[in-house]
């Protein structure tokens, strides 16, 4: 039974070949993708949205199944992998045949042959030379590219097309393999992550979805970014100004924007959100003494301190962009800046007072009239946050390539036939000189059938007319056709 | 639509037929003009649309009838009305890019506008190339019903959100309307095929039931208590859906629609119910019942749906989910709509090959030719299929930094190209020919419809745009 044992490795080997065993993981794949979108996937859907969508036996049932997350369950990984190892193996086993196939031509047919091949005409010739020639003439313009094929007891005619076309399939196989790889590549050593940067921040760390922040080589600052809008209120494009800076020194800059990322070491950074921080980036000012100085804008920042004068100054405390005081308290109501408020601390270095001034006055907070200054607001400069998706797949590479190829395979497939002709002179039972004229295509063999049919009417014509003398001219016309 | 309805009854017979198709259209035209005149520009796009659905619903009149009479001078005439109708929807087509400024692709219904455009220009291809000439019979009323889904469909043109700006997105959704265009072709054929290869008619009779119960137990998981049916309510000013929350609609019930909906689904099962006895006993007097049967469920089925049409065109309801009355509209239920007119259309078609079979099959190509035909729009299909998703996984890389992340669409998209490369590979190793590829054909289409709309309006993910 030794025999039995051995050839184990051999049956799965052909078991995987098969084409029922293809199918049916093709028809496993697509009920349980079906399945994955259908079903509320993790992490997409957060977990409050699951509780109240499913049960919670129904939940801890699909959460134990891996149906909550389908697509990186490690059944469906082990799927897709059995898929890949079916075609290599579908592949591999048929490959030998259409190798010896293609590599070595059938350039002369024998007697068996010829008499099977459907389609096949014989027609009466004077010289074989003659006839070869037509032929050879004919087939060189139908694209065939014909040879002589020169046996000890006999020569013939071989022409052929797309002979590349009987490898397409393969070549379809082999990119789809292509495919898999990057995505397995990906899967093992791609990582996704974002980072939300403000203008100036920098930052060499990012934040995958799950498990521990990813440290990068280098540093992306963010120098600046914004929001530009249609007539009609509706974001038209968001841009970022990034800067990856390595070693204190700027490497790159580039303005990114939702279609277009940036990219540096493999490394690529996409415009994935805008928004809003909450935060005060600049406030503008019109600061006016009481002791008839001259009106002056100033800039501040939040708990930034700057001079008015000699003797005086003035920082910026607090700002609160939408404000409402309840019960003698000042509170934030939202990060939304729609009710703004500022906290400004004047000083005198002299006397070493300190006046509370609130833009605008709240009751029973602000000594707005003992503050050596008016202060009238201006403008206000929100902090906006850009953030950042990040991701490193190094298996794309290998994608692209396999779609290229693909397309290329699936041209072959489907729109470059193989055809071959043939052409051999033969005498009949009577010893009468005939050309034997056969042609086959792997597809499209109507098609191919009428082609071969007309290629022959006009070896046929102009053997005919070559048959007579002085005939030159017009078979040249024919020819030329 | 009362509009198609008038046409559509016609009577089907006698050289009369073109002569009231022709007034038909004449008629509606100047009814449109009056229209145009009144707003003063005749060639907005809702206009041109409305002339190529006018001359499509002549075109599929036309055709139906050369279905069913074989006059020659009818397929001359459909053609032409598809040409018409062709040249309207180009026109369409231009004026939406013009005023955009972008081609047509951001949203169902300047995709569908395409669709209906590559499906005329298709059929006409079929027809002077293939020389099948009653393909018209079937993808007209896919055409009609297009136009008819955009009529509901907002139309104002919004300005591309910043993730729809780029080339690529042009690239792959042209490549998808071709691909969903081809395989809506090769879908028809199969039809045909199996027309052609003696298929009985009895099993039409069921696989027609089938569908058309399938669709009414569709629109029936809206059935509510009291015999109502709940629809989307519909913001009039927004023109849009009313959310409660993120991806949860707010529901109106029609009170009453649900009973109408209820009987014309036991009409619609009675062909079935029949089919399955007669399968049994073998009592043909069963089958001839069945036939009545379906006459019958047609006309309800036009009842139903005018009941639907007029109760759920304009109005206010009251809603389960929160207090006081809101308004509702055809453009809240397009998928109710499209469902209850292509089961009459699919029952029409039913009577047509029921009544018309031996012409037909006289003005067919042969099964053999139609089989090819068949493999032969599948090979452009495909091709057009895979390179549709690999511009959209390139596109989705350079947007959100992933070729693929397994949302619905794409996951859909993958079982469509699965499902055809399953059909290739037993066609090409396995010799399948005939019936059993003609099937696989026809599930390909279904796939291709459920991921062009299914997975848009039932699904959650990330193709929000379309």
């Amino acid at each position: 039974m030794a025999a039995t044992v051995q050839s184990v490795p051999r049956k799965i080997w052909q078991t995987l070949a098969a084409i029922k065993t293809g199918v049916i993981l093709l028809i496993l794949v697509v009920i349980l993708s079906a399945a994955g979108t259908v079903i509320l996937q993790r992490p997409a859907t957060d977990a409050d949205e699951m509780q109240r969508a499913y049960s919670p036996q129904v939940l801890r049932l699909l959460d134990g199944l891996g149906l909550t997350d389908v697509f990186h369950a490690w059944w469906f990984v082990m799927l897709l992998s059995l898929v890949s190892l079916s075609i290599l193996a579908a592949s591999v086993q048929r490959f030998p045949n259409a190798w010896r196939y293609f590599s070595r031509p059938y350039k002369s047919p024998d007697e068996t042959f010829r008499k099977a091949l459907p389609g096949h005409v014989l027609i009466p010739i004077a010289d074989e030379e003659t006839a070869l020639n037509v032929a050879e003439k004919i087939f060189q313009k139908a694209g065939f590219r014909p040879e002589r094929i020169v046996r000890e007891n006999s020569f013939s005619l071989f022409g052929e097309r797309n002979r590349l076309s009987e490898m397409a399939v393969y070549i379809v196989h082999a990119s789809l393999l292509l495919i898999f790889l990057g995505g397995i590549v990906d899967a093992l050593y791609g990582w996704r992550a974002f980072v939300t940067l403000t203008r100036g921040q920098q930052s060499s760390q990012v934040e995958p979805q799950k498990g521990v922040k990813r440290n990068l080589p280098f540093a992306v600052r963010c120098e600046g970014a914004g929001q530009e809008n249609y007539a009609d209120g509706s974001p038209k494009k968001w841009w970022s100004d990034l800067a990856v800076v390595k070693d204190g020194q700027v490497i790159l800059r580039k303005q990114i924007v939702v279609n277009d990322p940036l990219v540096y070491g493999g490394v690529r950074f996409y415009q994935a959100s805008y928004g809003n921080t909450g935060k005060l980036d600049k406030l503008v000012l019109t600061a006016t003494g009481r002791d008839g100085q001259e009106a002056k804008d100033i800039t501040i920042g939040l708990d930034e301190t700057l001079a008015l004068d000699a003797d005086t100054t003035v920082r910026l405390a607090e700002f609160i962009p939408d404000y409402v005081v309840s019960d003698g308290q000042v509170y934030t109501r939202s990060n939304e800046l729609q009710n703004p408020a500022a906290h400004l601390v004047v000083e005198s270095k002299k006397s070493g007072q300190a006046v509370n001034v609130w833009l605008p006055p709240i009751p029973g907070h602000e000594e707005n009239a003992s503050s050596p200054y008016v202060f009238v607001g201006k403008d206000v400069q929100m902090a906006y946050f850009t953030g950042l998706e990040v991701s490193h797949e190094p298996g794309q590479w290998s994608v692209w390539a396999g779609v290229i190829v693909m397309g290329f395979g699936l041209a072959f497939v489907f729109y470059f036939v193989h055809a071959r002709v043939w052409a051999v002179p033969v005498r009949d039972g009577k010893g009468r000189q005939l050309l034997w004229m056969g042609g086959t295509a792997n597809k499209n063999k109507d098609v191919f059938e009428l082609r071969f049919r007309e290629l022959v009417g006009q070896i046929e014509s102009e053997l005919n007319l070559s048959a007579k003398p002085g005939a030159e001219a017009p078979v040249a016309a024919l020819a030329g056709k | 639509m009362a509009r198609t309805a008038t046409i559509e009854k016609q009577p089907a017979s006698g050289n009369t037929l073109v002569v009231m198709v022709g007034l038909g259209v004449a008629f509606l035209l100047f009814m449109a003009f009056l229209n145009v005149v009144k707003s003063g520009n005749l060639l907005n796009d809702s206009n041109l649309l409305y002339a190529a659905l006018i001359f499509y619903a002549g075109a599929g009149t036309l055709y139906l009838a050369f279905g069913i009479t074989g006059t020659p001078s009818y397929v001359r005439f459909a053609s032409l009305c598809t040409w018409v109708g062709l040249l309207a929807n180009t026109g369409a087509v231009a004026r939406r890019w013009y005023e955009a400024g972008h081609p047509p692709f951001a949203s169902i219904y300047e995709m569908l506008l395409m669709f209906v455009w590559t499906l005329a220009a298709l059929t006409l291809v079929a027809e002077k190339k293939f020389g099948v000439k009653v393909i018209g019979t079937v993808t007209m009323p896919v055409a009609i019903v297009g136009v008819v889904l955009m009529q509901l469909l907002r139309t104002e043109v919004h300005p591309l959100v910043p993730a729809l700006q780029s080339t690529w997105l042009h690239v792959h959704v042209t490549l998808a309307m071709l691909a969903y265009a081809a395989c809506a072709l090769s879908f028809a054929l199969a039809m045909m095929f199996l027309i052609q290869d003696k298929m009985k008619t009895e099993t039409f009779l069921a696989a027609t039931s089938v569908f058309t119960v399938a669709t009414y137990l569709g629109v029936l998981t809206r059935f509510e208590k009291w015999g109502s049916l709940s629809v989307a309510a519909w913001n009039p000013e927004e023109k849009s859906e009313i959310f409660i929350s993120k991806g949860v609609r707010l529901f109106v019930v029609i009170p009453d629609l649900g009973w109408l909906l209820l009987l014309v689904l036991a009409a619609v099962a009675a062909p079935l119910v029949l089919y399955v006895i007669w399968r049994k006993t073998h009592n043909e007097e069963l089958l001839e019942l069945a036939n009545r049967a379906v006459f019958l469920s047609i006309l309800l089925q036009i009842l139903a749906l005018a009941f639907f049409v007029l109760r759920a065109h304009d109005g206010h309801y009251a809603s389960l989910d929160a207090d006081g009355l809101f308004a509702t509209s055809l453009a809240a239920s397009p998928f109710i709509l499209s469902g209850l007119v292509g089961a009459i259309f699919v029952s029409l078609l039913y009577l047509l090959l029921l009544w018309r079979r031996e012409d037909l099959q006289r003005m067919l190509p042969s099964a053999d030719e139609l089989d090819r035909i068949t493999y032969k729009t599948i090979a452009i299909a495909f091709p057009l299929l895979t390179l549709m998703i690999a511009a959209g996984a390139y596109w989705a890389n350079r947007t959100w930094g992933s070729y693929w992340s397994w949302d619905p669409k794409e996951t859909w998209a993958a079982i469509t190209w699965l499902v055809y490369a399953g059909y290739l590979h037993m066609r090409i190793t396995r010799g399948w020919r005939g019936r059993r590829a003609a099937y696989f054909a026809i599930l390909g289409f279904a796939i291709v419809m459920f991921t062009f709309f299914g997975v848009t309006y039932l699904l959650p993910g990330m193709h929000a745009y379309a």
